[in-house]
C-alpha cells in the first residue's frame, strides 16, 4: 500500500474511537465510529483475495446497518429528550435500540454472524486489531449508556452469546474463526456485568485484551491458522508452543490463570445481586467454550510425538525473536495473585 | 509452612540448572529432604489448635497427615517414573519434573490454606499440572479422551461449588475457616440452604468420587503415567475428603436429609465397585475401582460427622493413599516388562521376579485391611461409626469389606501363580530401585500403626 | 583451589534449595514474632516471659 494512504488509514483507525470515546456528543461519537469503519474497510480488503473483499464487504455492511441503526436511534432520543448527551439517553425504545446497535458493531449474539467470516477472510494482524481495538468506542458507549440500559435485555444477550460462542467454536478447526467465537463468548462475560459494575466490564475487556492480544501474536508468530498445522508448530519453537497451552487455558478461565479473574470478580457480583442461578448457568457455559480450548492445546502441545523427529520440521519458517512475547504471555497468564492492586486501582 | 514451601519451590531453578547426568538423584535427594523436613509439622499438630504459618496458612490434625503425605510422594515419584522417562529427551525429562514439584507446591499450599476461596482456587489449580501429566505423559491415544472427562467432571462440579461460596460469603462477608467455625450460619433447613449444600458437596463428590460420578477415575488412571496415577490415587482424591471435611465442619447444618441421597451412593458404591473389581481384566483399572471403593467408606463416613467418622475417614485416606500408591507402582513393574495391562498375560509373575511377589503380597494384605497395618484401623473406625449411625450399614460394609478381601486375592492370584504365559521369552529383573519404592510404601504404613495419633485427626485432642 | 572452583562449579545447584529453607525460616520466624507482638497486645492473651525462656510464642 501505498505509505502516504497507509499514514491516513492507520491515523484514522486510531483517531475515530478517540472521538467516540472522548465525546459527550452523540453525534461525534457517531462520526467516531464512521471514521474508524471507513479506515478499516481498506485494511480488511488489502489483499487481493476474493475472500478478503468478502470479509470486508461483509463488515462494512453490518457495520453501516449498525450505524444507520444508532443514528436513527440517536434522532429518536433527541426528538423525546431534546438533548445530544450521551449520558442522558433516557429514552426507552432508543436505548433499546441502541442496545441492538452497538451489540450489532460489536459481534455479540444475536448480531454475531458477520464476525467469524469476517475474520477468517483476513490476515491474523486485522484478527487482532478486529477483536481488540475496533471493540473498544461500542464497548465504551454502551458502559456510557448503562443507566438506562434494560438488565435482563443484557443479560440474555450475554447469555446467549456465550452459548453461541461456546457451541460454535466447537465445530471448527480454522483458529482464527475460533478465537471469533472466544470473542462473542467473552464479550457475553462484558455485557453480563454491565450494568452492574463498569468497573468489571473494564477489567474483564482489558484480560480479555491481553489474552486475545498474545494468543493471536502467537499464532501468527508459529503461522498455525489451523487445527492440522497446529501438529506441528511444535518443531517451530518448542517453548512458546508449551506456553501456548496456558493461554489457552487462562482464556478458558481456569483458576489460577489470569482469566480467571475477571470470571470470579464477575461471579461474585452477580452472586451479591441474587442472580445466582445466572451465576451458576454463566460458570458452566464457560466449560463450552474450554472445550475448544483444550483441544487446541491437545494438537499443539499435548500430542508430541514422544522422539525428537527429523522429518516434519518446517525448515521455511524463519525464527522471529519477539521480545514482547514472553512478557505478555507472563501477563496473560500470571495476573490472577495481583487481584487485590487491581481493585483498588479500578 | 514457608520452610517447606519456598524450598520446594527453589527445587525448580534446581531442575533446570543441575547437570543432565546429575538430573535424577539431585531432585531425588531435595525433594526426599523437604519430605523429610516437613515431618516437623507434626510437632505442633499434636495440641489442639491450628498451627499458624502466617494468615493464609495454618495446619491442624486434619491437614498435616495430607500435607506430609503430598510430599512423601514426590520423590517416589520422581524414582518410579525414571523407567518410564528414560527414553525422553532432557528437557522433557525436566518438564516433567517440574511438573511434579508444581503439583507438590500446589498441594501444600491446598491443604494449609485457611481460607476457602483460596481453597478453590487452589484445588482448581491442581487441575492444570495433573491434566498436563495424564495428557502429555501417558501411553496409549485414549489419554486424551481420558484428560478430557477428568478436566470436564472436575469443573462442572466445581463451577457450582465457585458460585455456592460466593453466596455464602456475600452473607458472611468472610470465608476463612477460622471464624466461620464461629458463625451460626445455615441452620434452616430451607429449600436455598439444601440447595448450596448440594452445591458445595457435589465438587468433592466428584473429586472423591462417588460411585455414579466415578466415571472420570479408572480412564484417568488407566491412561496415565505411573506418576500421575500415584499423585491421583494418593492425593488427589483426598482433596475431596478433606474438602467436605472442611465444609462440614464449617457450616452446621441441622437437618440430615440432604445428605442421604450421597450416602446411599457412597454405600451402595462399595458393593457396587467391589464387584466390578471382580470381573476386571485391566490390572490398572481394577485398582482404580478399589479405590473408587475405599473412597465410598471415606464419603460416608465424612457425611455422618461424627468425631470418630472424621478419624476413621483421615485415617483410611492415608492408609489408601500410600496402599493404592504401592499398588499402582506395582502394576507398572509389570507394565515396563510385559508392555500390556491385561491379567492373564501376567500370570506366574512370582517365578520370575520373586522378590517382587513379596511386594505384591505385602500390598494385597494392606489393601484388604490385615491387622498390623492402619487399613485396618480406618475401615474399623469408619465401620463402628457407620454401625453407629445406623443399624443395617453392617451388611453393606461387611459384604463390602469380603468381596474387597475377595477380589484383592483375585488380583493377587491371577498375578502371581498360575501358567507361565507362552509370550514372555526375555524379562528384565527387578531393579534396587524398584524395590526402594515399594519399601519407601510400606514402611511409613508399618511405623504408622505405632504411633497411629499421628493420622487420628481431630480425635486424638 | 582449582578443585575448590570445580567443585563449586559443578555442585553449586545443591545450595539452592537449602537456600529456600534458610529463607523460609527466616519469613517463617518473622511471621511469628510479628503474630506474638500482635497477641502480646491483647489483655486477654498476653503472657509474660517465663524465666528461661527466649520468646513468648513457643
Amino acid at each position: 500500500m501505498n505509505p502516504h494512504a497507509n499514514m491516513i488509514i492507520m491515523s484514522s483507525l486510531i483517531l475515530g474511537p478517540m472521538i467516540t470515546i472522548t465525546s459527550n456528543h452523540w453525534i461525534m461519537a457517531w462520526v467516531g465510529l464512521e471514521i474508524n469503519m471507513l479506515a478499516i474497510i481498506p485494511l480488511i480488503a488489502k489483499q487481493h483475495h476474493p475472500r478478503a473483499i468478502e470479509a470486508s464487504i461483509k463488515y462494512f455492511l453490518t457495520q453501516a446497518a449498525a450505524s444507520s441503526l444508532l443514528l436513527f436511534s440517536i434522532i429518536n432520543n433527541v426528538w423525546n429528550t431534546g438533548q445530544f448527551d450521551i449520558t442522558q439517553s433516557t429514552n426507552t425504545m432508543s436505548s433499546t435500540m441502541m442496545t441492538a446497535a452497538l451489540t450489532m458493531k460489536l459481534g455479540l449474539a444475536p448480531f454475531h454472524y458477520w464476525l467469524p467470516e469476517t475474520l477468517q477472510g483476513t490476515t491474523t494482524m486485522m484478527t487482532l486489531i478486529l477483536t481488540t481495538w475496533q471493540k473498544l468506542a461500542p464497548l465504551t458507549l454502551l458502559m456510557m449508556i448503562n443507566q438506562s440500559l434494560n438488565t435482563s435485555l443484557l443479560v440474555t444477550l450475554s447469555l446467549l452469546s456465550m452459548m453461541i460462542g461456546g457451541w460454535g467454536g466447537l465445530n471448527q478447526t480454522q483458529l482464527r474463526k475460533i478465537m471469533a467465537f472466544s470473542s462473542i463468548a467473552h464479550l457475553g462475560w462484558m455485557t453480563m456485568i454491565l450494568t452492574l459494575s463498569t468497573k468489571l466490564t473494564l477489567l474483564t475487556f482489558y484480560t480479555y485484551i491481553t489474552l486475545t492480544t498474545t494468543m493471536l501474536l502467537t499464532i501468527k508468530l508459529l503461522e498455525t491458522n489451523k487445527m492440522s498445522t497446529a501438529m506441528t508448530s511444535w518443531t517451530k519453537s518448542p517453548m512458546l508452543n508449551a506456553m501456548m497451552m496456558l493461554n489457552l487455558m487462562s482464556l478458558a478461565g481456569l483458576p489460577p490463570l489470569t482469566g480467571f479473574m475477571p470470571k470470579w470478580l464477575i461471579l461474585q457480583e452477580l452472586t451479591k445481586n441474587h442472580m445466582t442461578i445466572i451465576a451458576t448457568t454463566s460458570a458452566i457455559l464457560s466449560l463450552l467454550s474450554l472445550f475448544f480450548y483444550i483441544r487446541i492445546a491437545y494438537y499443539s502441545t499435548i500430542t508430541l510425538p514422544p522422539n525428537m523427529t527429523n522429518y516434519s520440521q518446517q525448515w521455511r519458517h524463519k525464527n522471529q525473536q519477539k521480545p514482547y512475547l514472553p512478557l505478555m504471555i507472563i501477563t496473560s497468564s500470571m495476573l490472577t495473585p495481583i487481584m487485590p492492586t487491581f481493585m483498588m486501582i479500578m | 509452612m514457608l520452610k517447606i514451601i519456598i524450598p520446594t519451590i527453589m527445587l525448580i531453578p534446581t531442575t533446570t540448572m543441575c547437570k543432565p547426568t546429575q538430573l535424577w538423584y539431585t531432585t531425588l535427594i531435595h525433594s526426599m529432604l523437604i519430605s523429610l523436613l516437613s515431618l516437623q509439622l507434626f510437632y505442633p499438630s499434636l495440641q489442639p489448635i491450628m498451627n499458624f504459618s502466617n494468615h493464609n496458612m495454618a495446619a491442624d490434625q486434619t491437614s498435616t497427615p495430607l500435607i506430609i503425605l503430598s510430599c512423601w510422594l514426590t520423590p517416589l515419584m520422581i524414582l518410579a517414573s525414571q523407567n518410564h522417562l528414560s527414553t525422553e529427551p532432557l528437557s522433557r525429562k525436566r518438564t516433567f519434573i517440574i511438573t511434579t514439584i508444581i503439583l507438590q507446591m500446589l498441594l501444600i499450599m491446598t491443604f494449609s490454606t485457611t481460607d476457602l476461596m483460596m481453597f478453590f482456587v487452589l484445588f482448581e489449580a491442581t487441575l492444570i499440572p495433573t491434566l498436563m501429566m495424564i495428557t502429555r505423559w501417558g501411553n496409549q491415544m485414549e489419554r486424551l479422551n481420558a484428560g478430557t472427562y477428568f478436566l470436564f467432571y472436575t469443573l462442572m462440579g466445581s463451577l457450582p461449588l465457585l458460585v455456592a461460596l460466593l453466596s455464602l460469603y456475600s452473607n458472611t462477608n468472610s470465608l476463612s475457616i477460622l471464624t466461620m467455625q464461629l458463625s451460626p450460619t445455615m441452620l434452616k433447613n430451607t429449600w436455598t440452604n439444601s440447595m448450596w449444600l448440594l452445591a458445595a458437596l457435589t465438587a468433592f463428590m466428584i473429586k472423591m468420587p462417588l460411585y455414579g460420578l466415578h466415571l472420570w477415575l479408572p480412564k484417568a488412571h488407566v491412561e496415565a503415567p505411573i506418576a500421575g496415577s500415584m499423585i491421583l490415587a494418593a492425593i488427589l482424591l483426598k482433596l475431596g475428603g478433606y474438602g467436605i471435611i472442611r465444609i462440614m465442619s464449617t457450616t452446621n447444618f441441622l437437618s440430615k436429609t440432604p445428605y442421604y441421597p450421597f450416602m446411599i451412593l457412597a454405600l451402595w458404591g462399595i458393593i457396587m465397585t467391589s464387584l466390578i473389581c471382580l470381573r476386571q481384566t485391566d490390572l490398572k483399572s481394577l485398582i482404580a475401582y478399589s479405590s473408587v471403593s475405599h473412597m465410598g467408606l471415606v464419603t460416608a463416613a465424612t457425611l455422618t460427622q461424627t468425631e470418630w467418622a472424621y478419624t476413621g475417614a483421615i485415617t483410611l485416606m492415608i492408609a489408601h493413599g500410600l496402599t493404592s500408591s504401592l499398588l499402582f507402582c506395582l502394576a507398572n513393574t509389570n507394565y515396563e516388562r510385559i508392555h500390556s495391562r491385561t491379567l492373564l498375560l501376567t500370570q506366574n509373575m512370582q517365578l520370575l521376579l520373586p522378590l517382587m511377589g513379596t511386594w505384591w503380597l505385602l500390598a494385597s494384605l494392606t489393601n484388604m485391611a490385615l491387622p498390623p497395618t492402619i487399613n485396618l484401623m480406618g475401615e474399623l473406625t469408619i465401620i463402628t461409626s457407620l454401625f453407629n449411625w445406623s443399624n443395617t450399614t453392617i451388611i453393606i460394609t461387611g459384604l463390602g469389606t469380603l468381596i474387597t478381601a475377595i477380589y484383592t486375592l483375585h488380583m493377587f492370584s491371577s498375578t502371581q501363580w498360575g501358567e507361565l504365559p507362552q509370550h514372555i521369552k526375555i524379562m528384565a529383573p527387578s531393579h534396587t530401585r524398584e524395590h526402594l519404592i515399594m519399601t519407601l510404601h510400606i514402611l511409613p504404613m508399618t511405623l504408622l500403626m505405632m504411633k497411629p495419633e499421628l493420622i487420628w485427626g481431630p480425635l486424638y485432642c | 583451589m582449582v578443585n575448590v572452583v570445580n567443585f563449586v562449579r559443578e555442585h553449586w545447584v545443591h545450595i539452592l534449595c537449602p537456600m529456600g529453607f534458610v529463607i523460609g525460616c527466616y519469613l517463617d520466624r518473622r511471621n511469628d514474632e510479628k503474630l506474638s507482638t500482635f497477641r502480646n497486645k491483647s489483655l486477654l492473651f498476653k503472657r509474660e516471659l517465663k524465666p528461661g525462656e527466649e520468646v513468648t510464642w513457643r
